[in-house]
């Protein structure tokens, strides 16, 4: 604090006429001889002008000023800047209060005797508290550069690949055996229908193969355990699954396969197929390597099988049937979520035969049908193996319905328009009938394919709005009968287009990150306009459906947007700085009581179980100080703007 | 007081740095006057109101304090406007056991574009605060 016979400066800014007109300098001039420390005055014609600028500077050189008092316009508009010009003569930006006698008295009050009275009421109000201002200054922290990635789908490889461009080192972890997350197992995607693994093709080449991808490490089969520090500095802990085949050794041959004894039905193919208990997910999957699933394995039920062992052509050391399961750690300095996103289960909607009735598929069903290493090769045939002679697309399954799912995921309808062209280029004469709540087809490229459907000469559509979803029954002749509003239709098969939810396992992920959900269960952005790249919680970014419904092109975007965080924020080299205007517990005054956690959005708080005292991060503070409002014991300090500070600008408006 | 002798009442207002001070900037850039009684404290958001400073500000002679903050779902940092919110709640009943009307003690949202808005709360405090003249000291 500030002892007797400090030194202060006001600058009053004229800003040409619009202060000095209602504002008179020297009535200031006059009023501050009964201020504290007696001030002197200056005047300045235009502060924020470079001649202005200039004088400023020097005149604080001159006198070398303890505080200073800048009576211009709205801190807003040039705080930074008369910060910036303490600094340049050598005071600490810190020492500085403006008063706003522009915006909110020059501009605003009439008489100008009123206005030079509030002027000098503000200033005093300031300099009673610039009096209590502290030096500040900002703390540099060293930080790791590297980065963790969760989630191997279009935005995770497309980030992982664009950091390693970038020369950074990342952890890319995926649970799943394969890479390319749910879009390279489709055959077409909307709206231009080019081939998905085609168009991924290059990117999953540069992931695992290009000039960078040394500097990825890929972990499949590997889920995230625990994260402690922040950001900048976490320690990540991984825990990986054994694959029990090497990444490194494998060749792809598929011999281990073809030897291996057990088989499972195959889920992704509607069980239609077999799958061996070492095997691909499906036919191209990247690695190309398969894995070995020791809930299928003989070895792991009780004999001595190692028939896959002995066929691989590489040797011993490929295939290791004793890989245990390991737990990995990592530092890292930021983390990018792209968890990606599931269906909504239909099954949850009674009335349309999801899991009852056989030829009542969910879009990724359709997808696996329509893709040629699907269950049927690429065929549309029902589960008799006929081809259909009519079909029904539901629309909105889930969506736009404030029991489940109350959005609209915006992509069902584009996907809905390209399964009618999937099923009208091989089948012209099956009729297709859509049932929709809404029907949407944003952006520059949706609108032909939506065209193309409601001009189809088979293709009809019907709006249900009545809130009611349409009613799915067997007919007699092994059909189905499906009942839209009042309108009934016969089809052999029925494709239901549920609304995007958050991935299995969201809940989980955001728990142990300590990132906060939106209602619908998504990640929440900090901000969902100027910031939706950002999680809740500092260096923990968001990519692609995991945030929000959206397709490949966005979400391979938002891998590059949360790449711009991570690069920006954190270099090699450069410390991070910390904003000193943060919070501070004073431990000794601290009664443990964790008031200040339970409020503070960042959790930036954390407490110490041992000494039973809470203590802020700098770092995740961002000083909105409500946690120093809410502390009883008053043992938080908020600096630059602390209580002092705040209580002496009250007593000074108010002397 | 006034020039024509009416009481003038003393207005401290606590404004969040980003919306609400901004609405009260937006206020001046319309260059519509409105009556010159209120003071504005600028704090980094709403949450930082200590119901101490409020206490203070009526014991060292202001006549009415209030509390502007961004819209609910939009404060800058979540929810400290939220905490604002409890906290005026509660602080109102124990400032009415002092004989101190809630009128004397407002709490209100303004938006950086709602100039307009922060006039008329000004407005209306300032000529509900002179019917009812100073506090007893
Ligand atoms: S920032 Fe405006 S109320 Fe919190």
């Amino acid at each position: 604090m500030a002892g007797g016979g400090v030194k202060i400066g006001i600058y009053f800014c004229n800003c040409g006429s619009n202060i000095a007109d209602k504002i008179s300098a020297d009535a200031v001039r006059e009023a501050s001889r009964t201020f504290p420390d007696q001030p002197y005055v200056a005047t300045v014609d235009f502060i924020c002008s470079e001649s202005g600028q200039e004088q400023f500077v020097e005149s604080l050189t001159f006198e070398r000023p303890d505080r200073v008092v800048v009576a211009a316009c709205s801190p807003r508009d040039h705080e930074g800047t008369m910060q910036h010009c303490l600094a340049r003569g050598g005071i600490n930006p810190y020492l500085m209060q403006m008063v706003n006698i522009r915006e909110q008295i020059a501009w605003v009050t009439e008489d100008r005797d009123r206005a030079t009275e509030k002027a000098i009421t503000a200033i005093r109000g300031a300099v009673y508290r610039v009096r209590l201002q502290e030096p500040l200054r900002k703390k540099q922290v060293a930080v790791c550069t590297d980065v963790l990635v969760i989630g191997a789908g279009p935005a995770g490889m497309k980030a992982a690949v664009s950091l390693a461009e970038a020369g950074r080192s990342v952890v890319l972890v995926e649970r799943s055996p394969f890479i390319g997350g749910l879009p390279v197992r489709f055959d077409e995607l909307f709206p231009a229908l080019e081939c998905a693994p085609c168009l991924l093709e290059p990117l999953m080449g540069e992931l695992l193969h290009g000039d960078h991808s040394e500097a990825i490490e890929l972990l499949t089969l590997a889920e995230l355990w625990q994260v402690t520090g922040f950001y900048g500095n976490f320690i990540a802990k991984i825990k990986k699954k054994p694959r029990h085949v090497s990444l490194h050794g494998c060749i792809g041959c598929g011999e281990c396969t073809l030897a291996c004894p057990a088989t499972t039905r195959n889920r992704l193919h509607n069980n239609g197929s077999e799958q061996k208990a070492v095997d691909f997910a499906f036919a191209g999957m990247l690695p190309n390597a398969p894995f070995l699933r020791e809930e299928v394995c003989l070895r792991f039920q009780g004999s001595d099988c190692r028939a896959c062992k002995d066929a691989c052509p590489m040797g011993e050391d490929v295939i290791d049937l004793d890989e245990g399961e390991s737990l990995l750690e990592r530092n890292i300095g930021a983390i990018i979520i792209a968890t990606g996103a599931g269906l909504f289960d239909a099954s949850r909607l009674a009335g349309m035969g999801r899991g009852m009735l056989p030829d009542v598929y969910d879009a990724l069903q359709f997808e696996h049908m329509l893709s040629s290493t699907g269950p049927t090769g690429g065929g549309i045939v029902t589960s008799s193996g006929e081809v259909p002679a009519a079909v029904a697309i539901i629309h909105c399954v889930g969506s736009l319905d404030g029991d489940h799912c109350a959005y609209c995921s915006g992509i069902c309808c584009q996907y809905a328009f390209k399964f009618n062209h999937a099923i009208s280029a091989k089948y012209p004469e099956t009729v297709i009938t859509h049932y929709h709540r809404e029907l949407v087809a944003p952006g520059k490229e949706a609108y032909a394919l939506m065209e193309a459907a409601r001009t189809r000469r088979n293709s009809s559509f019907i709006r249900c709005d009545s809130g009611n979803y349409p009613v799915i029954t067997p007919e007699g002749t092994g059909r189905l009968q499906v009942r839209g509003e009042d309108v009934v239709t016969i089809a052999d098969m029925v494709i239901l287009c549920p609304a995007i939810v958050p991935a299995e396992g969201a809940d989980r992920l955001a728990a142990l990150l300590d990132i906060n959900r939106d209602c619908a269960g998504f990640y929440d952005e900090l901000q969902g306009r100027m910031d939706a790249s950002q999680s809740t919680l500092k260096g923990i970014y968001l990519a692609g459906a995991c945030r929000e419904p959206m397709d490949i092109q966005k979400a391979l975007l938002e891998g590059m947007a949360a790449v711009g965080h991570a690069l920006a924020g954190l270099q090699p080299g450069r410390m991070i700085e910390v904003e000193p205007a943060t919070a501070e517990v004073a431990t000794s005054r601290c009664a443990g009581c964790h008031l200040c956690s339970s409020v503070c959005p960042y959790h930036a708080i954390s407490f110490d179980s041992e000494q039973h005292v809470s203590s802020v991060n700098g770092v995740l503070c961002r000083g909105c100080g409500t946690c120093v409002a809410a502390c009883p014991a008053g043992a938080i300090t908020g600096h630059h703007f602390t209580n002092e500070q705040i209580l002496a600008e009250i007593e000074g408006l108010l002397k | 007081m006034s020039a024509n002798g009416g009481f003038e009442p003393k207005i401290i207002a606590f404004l969040c740095n980003w919306c609400s001070y901004a609405g009260a900037d937006k206020a001046g850039g319309m260059q519509k006057p409105y009556p010159p009684n209120v003071h504005i404290i600028r704090v980094m958001c709403s949450g930082r109101v200590d119901p101490h400073f409020i206490l203070s500000a009526f014991a060292q002679g202001a006549d009415g304090v209030l509390i502007l903050a961004c819209h609910p779902g939009d404060c800058h940092y979540k929810e400290g406007n939220c905490r604002a919110l409890q906290r005026h709640r509660l602080l109102s009943l124990v400032l009415q056991q002092f004989g101190i009307v809630s009128a004397r003690c407002r709490m209100d949202y303004v938006s950086a574009g709602e100039g307009e808005k922060f006039r008329r709360i000004i407005t209306e405090m300032v000529e509900v605060l002179r019917k009812r003249e100073a506090l007893p000291e």
